[in-house]
């Protein structure tokens, strides 16, 4: 039987809050205004690494217009006044000492925010400065200054077959993860085993609207909180802890996120806002501005030393590889990314033994977190480049060397977990026709500038680890529909996608659904706007609450028209049985009674459990991109234009093509973007570059000549109608693809970001002298 | 009410082809200005340093970084902001193209790429490729990757120059 035609899935249709933002009028956190509303500022650390000796805040405390200044006297009489995922390492404001410079010392808060900058200003604190530790190898030192003395409080999380994790196993890091499968006496068996150590660059998450919130706790058994964060739940759980509030005392709003690409997960501006709040008893606005958001969150800095043994026909039998990330001042969410970078550092293929160990390396930096990609960034930088650097010194091509070990169509990734669900090899060719890489050797080479591509396949486990998700649909007497669940909109459209979905079980159109608001006293338990989760995990929730609703809507109408429920179809809020269309309000109310009735259906998921997967849970989807670069390069300057970007994910089906591409592209642009020049550049324990003048972001002029994304509907997806999470995928790829067309071009290989023209020249001269 | 360093004094100009007095300081930004009113905060700030272009708004007709602009060098001056595109709530054709071709994400920037695409076709109602890039290229969107952007911004070209008789 044929499925009949969807009316909303798949159709480009105006997103939800197109009206909304087109016209200025969609409300973001930066907009929330109370009566009486405080504004506060805070002093920063001017040292990367120092012991506090003194703080003295009394003359700001007398200043007219601070209505409360927060230090460590007054955190001193918080229960619990630290925060970080699994670490909780991270103070409200700096106690015995600062890690980075941009540590928060002191807070203010008063009318506006020029007052509390005029009093931060008064307030004295006595350093002695200490040796700071500013990147990976020097925090690595066995006897490099220790970030922190004490023991960390903190939590290894369950894992499963394979992995396991630890807490500071040696100074200055944070956290391990490692994982093995497979006999290691594989590398015995090898022809040839290539080790090579690859550099990541850190890049700041720029997102526009800033970090911010508005705290109100002004009365003492109950915090109403607005912020602009992925994930209200866990900073509510968050919240509770360091307060010792009850969760039921504490509402977390989110409005419109202005874009957060990972930054936005965990507390941020949240605790100070709340501090200053309880002191003054009136709301606090606090929004920090975009230089410190620099010093707020990062991506992680990493080296990557990956050692992979082969057989001379190109097929790959061992892998093992350490990953060092610079994780900054606080650990935030390294632990995660460590996870993640640990497992995701294979790559799409097949091995008979896997080991990795990860470590997250503290140093005297703004702390880094999730940032797109998560961890998949990095390694998807250091594999594919790899991958082709041994195609080239075994003589392969490396789109043979790929086709021949990707994982196949449901083959799992590794023992327990779960079946790869896009076919690999068919984006693979994909991006080969749509690049012409077969007629490469055609490309013409103009005097000094050569010309050259390269491929990559970026890879990643989407969905989270282990990640519940529950939603709610109302349905009113008449058929109008409520979408009650914890997606945050950060811009991604998971709120057009998911009341496309509901629309589409309920026979209505999607102009019929409203979003509720992301509400922690009325929305559903969610656990974070993240992972490329909100279609193929949160997306499964929805689609099964809808059809509880459809369910019951059909079961009551069958009642009431004494027939099976099978014969009948909902459309339009009315009943269609056969050539017959009973509306439903009157139904409704005739049983209900004028006042009416409200179905409500709810929705449940959750990967099951197992041991046998290593991180507990199988893998709910498989995030791919795909990329391909055309380059030239200029021998005598060193420059490189991108001159072809093409990029492809696979969205198993497109809930919305436009969202859909949207991600995709503006993901791959990113990766464009840290590939050629964007970085944030440390001089010591200084950002120098942390600004958006002197912050090289990505502009329209810089996209390639030709810049192309398709998105392919593979049909394997978890999800409703078999859609996959998108959003980070088509940034994987990208840096590693200019790297290897930088190789096919002119035969240099870089394997450090960003592939500046001193690096290429670097090479250039390294390989004419060698 | 907090202290002020300086004293308040009103404030004439065009808002959205309307009038408005409004009473400011030597100090105030013309973003916190227009952020004062309850409707006026479309105006969405970002860098704070006129490089993002997420403030713009037109001051005679010209795109100005409206966070870097003192309120008082509006004075008697043509003020748009977003709020005074949509005519009775209907989009502008502009507005309604970067709508149809989902050419914004978070929404953060999208104001100051609307005003600055209106500013263009003002100019020029029928600009080629590389000008609508060179325009775009002055602000940043962090969330597109910009092509659904200039794709709006042509389909905008092309629906005002039907809608001109």
């Amino acid at each position: 039987m044929t499925e009949p035609p969807l009316r909303t899935v798949g159709r480009p249709d105006r997103r939800i809050d197109a009206g909304e933002k087109v016209s200025g009028r969609a409300v973001y956190t930066t907009d929330i205004d109370l009566p009486g509303m405080l504004h506060a500022k805070v002093l920063r650390s001017p040292h990367g690494h120092a012991r506090i000796r003194s703080i003295d805040a009394s003359a700001a405390r007398a200043m007219p217009g601070v209505h409360a200044v927060l230090t460590r006297d007054e955190t001193a009489a918080i229960p619990m006044p630290v925060y970080g995922y699994f670490i909780k390492d991270q103070p409200v404001v700096a106690t015995d000492k600062v890690r980075y410079e941009g540590d928060i010392v002191a807070a203010v808060a008063a009318g506006d925010e020029g007052a509390a900058n005029r009093a931060l200003a008064a307030i004295r604190v006595e350093y002695e400065p200490l040796p700071a530790v500013t990147d990976i190898e020097r925090a690595s030192d066995p006897d490099a200054p220790e970030l922190f003395e004490e023991p960390p409080i903190g939590i290894v999380p369950a894992y499963g077959q394979g992995a396991s994790g630890e807490l500071r196993p040696r100074r200055n890091v944070c956290y391990r993860f490692s994982y093995e499968t497979g006999p290691a006496d594989a590398f015995a068996e090898c022809d040839r085993v290539f080790e090579d150590v690859f550099h990541f660059s850190r890049m700041h998450h720029l997102h526009l609207e800033p970090f911010v919130c508005v705290a109100d706790w002004s009365r003492e058994d109950r915090i109403e909180l607005w912020s602009s964060c992925q994930n209200p739940f866990p900073v509510r759980k968050e919240i509770a802890r360091i307060f010792g509030i009850p969760e039921n005392r504490i509402a977390v709003r989110v409005p419109y996120i202005g874009g957060g690409f990972g930054s936005k997960n965990g507390c941020k501006t949240e605790p100070v806002a709340l501090a200053l709040s309880r002191l003054a008893g009136r709301p606090v606005r606090f929004c920090l501005t975009l230089e410190e958001g620099f010093l707020t969150n990062t991506q992680h800095a990493a080296i990557l030393k990956v050692k992979t043994g082969v057989m001379a026909d190109g097929t790959l039998v061992a892998r093992e590889s350490e990953i060092l990330l610079d994780s900054g001042a606080y650990s935030d969410g390294s632990p995660l990314v460590a996870e993640k970078a640990g497992y995701r550092i294979p790559g799409p293929y097949r091995y008979r033994h896997i080991k990795t160990d990860c470590y997250c390396v503290m140093t005297n930096t703004a702390p880094a977190g999730p940032f797109r990609g998560f961890g998949g960034t990095q390694t998807s930088w250091a594999c594919e480049s790899q991958i082709d650097m041994i195609a080239h010194r075994l003589g392969i091509d490396p789109y043979e060397m790929r086709r021949k070990n990707l994982i196949g169509l449901g083959e799992p990734f590794v023992p327990g977990e779960s079946g790869m669900d896009s076919d690999l090899r068919e984006g693979l060719d994909l991006v080969v026709r749509e690049l012409g890489y077969r007629r490469r050797d055609e490309l013409v080479n103009d005097g000094p500038v050569r010309r050259g591509m390269g491929l990559a396949i970026g890879f990643k486990d989407g969905g989270g680890v282990n990640k519940p998700a529950l939603a709610r649909v109302k349905v009113s007497t008449g058929g109008d529909i409520f979408l009650q669940c914890g997606t945050a909109e950060i811009g991604q459209g998971a709120h057009t996608a998911l009341a496309a979905v509901v629309a589409e079980r309920l026979g209505a159109d999607r102009s019929r659904v409203r979003y509720m608001p992301v509400d922690t006293d009325h929305s559903p338990f969610d656990q974070g706007t993240n992972a490329s989760s909100a279609v193929s995990v949160m997306g499964q929730a929805v689609d099964r609450a809808a059809l509880a609703a459809r369910r019951q809507i059909l079961d009551f109408a069958a009642e009431k028209l004494d027939c099976p429920a099978d014969e009948l179809d909902l459309a339009d809020w009315e009943i269609r049985r056969g050539n017959e269309a009973h509306p439903l309000a009157p139904m409704v109310m005739g049983h209900f009674g004028g006042a009416g009735w409200e179905f409500v259906g709810e929705g449940f998921h959750k990967a099951e459990n197992s041991h046998a997967a290593p991180l507990e849970a199988p893998c709910v989807f498989w995030e791919i991109g795909w990329g391909g670069a055309q380059v030239a390069v200029d021998t005598e300057t060193g420059q490189v234009t991108v001159e072809k970007l093409f990029v492809t994910g696979d969205a198993g089906r497109a809930i919305h093509p436009l969202v859909c591409r949207g991600q995709d592209e503006g993901a791959a642009l990113m990766g464009l973007s840290q590939a050629l020049f964007e970085r944030m550049i440390y001089d010591g324990s200084r950002l120098v570059n942390g600004d958006a003048l002197t912050y090289r972001a990505p502009l329209a002029d810089d996209l390639p000549a030709d810049f192309r994304s398709v998105t392919q509907e593979q049909g394997h997806g978890p999800g409703p109608f078999g859609a996959k999470g998108m959003g980070e995928g088509g940034m994987l790829p990208v840096a590693s693809a200019i790297a290897n067309a930088i190789y096919d071009a002119v035969g240099v290989r870089i394997a450090e970001l960003p592939l500046t023209p001193e690096r290429v020249l670097a090479g250039l001269a390294a390989k004419d002298g060698g | 009410m907090p202290e002020r360093l300086d004293p308040r004094f009103d404030l004439s100009f065009i808002l959205n082809g309307a009038p408005v007095g409004m009473a400011t300081t030597t100090a105030t930004t013309l973003a916190d200005l227009l952020r004062e009113r309850r409707d006026g905060r479309g105006t969405r700030l970002a860098c704070e340093r006129a490089v993002c272009g997420a403030c713009t708004v037109l001051v005679d007709d010209v795109p100005r970084a409206s966070c870097s602009m003192f309120a008082f060098e509006v004075e008697g001056r043509n003020v748009q902001t977003v709020e005074g595109l949509s005519d009775g709530g209907e989009l502008s054709p502009v507005q309604a193209a970067f709508a149809d071709n989902s050419a914004f994400q978070c929404g953060y920037c999208t104001a100051g790429m609307i005003l600055l695409t209106e500013a263009l076709l003002t100019r020029d109602p029928d600009p080629d490729d590389a000008t609508v890039r060179d325009w775009i290229g002055s602000n940043i969107c962090r969330c597109t990757g910009y092509s659904l952007i200039l794709e709006a911004v042509r389909d905008a070209a092309r629906r005002k120059r039907e809608a001109t008789p």
